[in-house]
């Protein structure tokens, strides 16, 4: 990790992650980030770069400049903009403040939800994650899970019709996931309670994610590009569905079978076709 | 006094809102309470039947936030109590001629007046919802076992929390215990279980409510009327009173009841 002062800069894999000092004041902060930048010219050139601001609360305003420094003065694309959860409820407080930051030509895809990071995230071109700059060349090719975040978005409430979560990393629900949600990641996607609504893990294509929930009732699931739809006849009649399950896919067809451990070999399952 | 503003929302249409913003009103004004209770729901006004006053609406609530009467003009006194007032909506408008800031101002005032003022809000999560929330500091969920109204339901709960409401508190309107005893309608613990709110009462399907609603009465005024009593106990829940539940969906009687009580209940069981 590199520290000079208002901004940390650390890389994973072929990501870089620029942490903004969220106490120091904000004119402050642009000046530091355009030296460190203007002195490290070309290192993170090609990096997928995700922007941390921490506890600050960001107006849009804000939020574009620190684009504008990033990306048109040094010519970097950021991928991902973070903020805290506090930051966040702040930003609700304030009248007229919107909850999540909106820049034009970064979709927004977590829309307002309380106690949850917010997370604005633009589509990471594959040539990218695979071409990463200098420094993650090397983590990117001892990584077990080549060109994927390592980190995990945890949700601790239900997920309700209507939602719909999308995270480059895994996600964990800590509760259910009810009919008319969507859980789309880029990793595994784990529920701790039912899984009612529609999830759909290795979203960026990776086939090896998993589908692991407490109780699996999803009216469809996706791993990469294969679709699994639970069989006609009403299985939750036929099994209590007392453990848990895991839906992974084997000869291009999602299966379901009873949870081992998420790098187990399942050899048996249901297939999940309809 | 400062009263609190309570909106009672739903998201699907047809499950009991308007029936239970007019219970709810007149149960906590037989209270002893000075209540409001405002029809949010532009250009499709019915509370005013429902509580049996539309032949004595002269100005609504357009009127009073386009400042075309005073708030006292609009404000219709309730046949029954003297303590219960309506403001009824503008039939010949629509949802967009008045926006949530307006709608908020005006509660704010009332809660001055008022100890409660109950906001009865249209069906939908658009304009007319968004000004309706905005205005409350609590929220009611009305909802029947049905999977089409539980699926709003939660949809409108997701919308609530993301906004400044949180924890919502639901009804189950309707229940019907026999088909419940069938099987053949969820019960109250499977409701609960997908929508994780706190509940605030359980209403039995009856037919005095529909009856009472048709004379512009409302069921609260029917002592038999076990919907009534429900909506009483609600009341009394809003009111801050610790009021056990009681379990429509399953057996009546005493031994339902304490076979309830000890967890040997058939539909418990069923849903173990």
């Amino acid at each position: 990790m590199l520290k000079t002062g208002v901004v940390q800069v650390s890389g994973r894999g072929s990501s870089v992650d620029f942490t903004i000092d969220d106490t120091e004041a904000f004119d402050l902060v642009v000046r530091g980030l355009r030296e460190y930048l203007a002195d490290k010219r070309g290192l993170w050139s090609n990096g997928a770069i995700t922007v941390n601001v921490g506890r600050r609360m960001q107006s849009p305003s804000e939020v574009s400049q620190i684009k504008q420094v990033l990306q048109v003065e040094c010519g970097l694309t950021v991928t991902r903009f973070w903020c805290s959860p506090e930051a966040l409820e702040q930003g609700r407080a304030v009248k007229g403040h919107p909850a999540t930051v909106d820049i034009p030509a970064i979709q927004p895809i977590l829309t307002a939800l309380p106690s949850r990071p917010v997370q604005i995230q633009a589509a990471i071109p594959d040539e990218i994650m695979s071409s990463g700059p200098d420094v993650a060349d090397t983590q990117t090719k001892t990584s077990p899970r080549r060109g994927r975040q390592a980190d995990a978005l945890f949700i601790k409430t239900t997920c309700r019709s209507g939602e719909s979560i999308r995270y480059s990393g895994d996600v964990v629900v800590l509760a259910d996931v009810n009919p008319g949600a969507e859980i789309v990641a880029d990793g595994d996607v784990v529920v701790f309670g039912r899984l009612r609504g529609v999830a759909h893990a290795g979203a960026g294509g990776d086939s090896k994610a998993t589908i692991i929930a407490r109780q699996l009732e999803a009216p469809r699931l996706q791993i990469g590009q294969y679709i699994g739809l639970p069989s006609k006849t009403d299985q939750r009649d036929i099994s209590p569905e007392s453990e848990a399950q895991i839906a992974y896919v084997r000869r291009r067809s999602i299966y379901v079978a009873p949870f081992a451990g998420r790098y187990a070999r399942y050899g048996r399952g249901i297939l999940y076709d309809g | 006094m400062t009263g609190k503003t309570i909106v009672i929302t739903s998201g699907k249409g047809g499950v009991g809102k308007t029936t239970a913003t007019a219970n709810i009103g007149s149960a906590l004004s037989m209270r002893g309470h000075k209540v409001v209770v405002i029809d949010a729901d532009i250009g499709l006004r019915n509370l005013d039947v429902v509580m049996g006053l539309e032949n004595r609406i002269v100005y609504d609530l357009v009127n009073v936030i386009e400042g075309d009467c005073k708030l006292h003009q609009a404000m219709i006194r309730d046949k029954h109590q003297n303590e219960l007032y309506l403001i009824p909506a503008a039939q010949t408008r629509d949802k967009n001629a008045i926006d949530g800031d307006q709608l908020k101002e005006l509660c704010g005032k009332l809660e001055q007046d008022f100890d409660y003022v109950l906001v009865d809000c249209p069906a939908g999560i658009e304009q007319g919802f968004k000004n309706a929330i905005g205005a409350a500091q609590e929220a009611i969920i009305v909802t029947t076992p049905e999977v089409s109204a539980i699926r709003d339901a939660d949809r409108v709960i997701g919308l609530l929390e993301a906004s400044d409401l949180q924890r919502p508190r639901l009804i189950i309107n309707r229940i019907n215990s026999d088909m419940v005893k069938r099987g053949d309608m969820m019960d109250q613990r499977d409701v609960v279980e997908l929508l994780a709110v706190d509940i605030l009462g359980l209403v039995p399907a009856d037919d005095r409510t529909v009856t009472a609603a048709n004379r512009g009465v409302p069921v609260v005024h029917d002592k038999k009327a076990p919907s009534g009593a429900a909506f009483l106990r609600i009341a009394a829940r809003v009111d801050g009173d610790d009021v056990p539940l009681i379990d429509v969906g399953s057996k009546s009687g005493l031994m339902g009841r304490v076979k309830g009580l000890i967890g040997l209940n058939g539909s418990a069981n069923s849903h173990a």
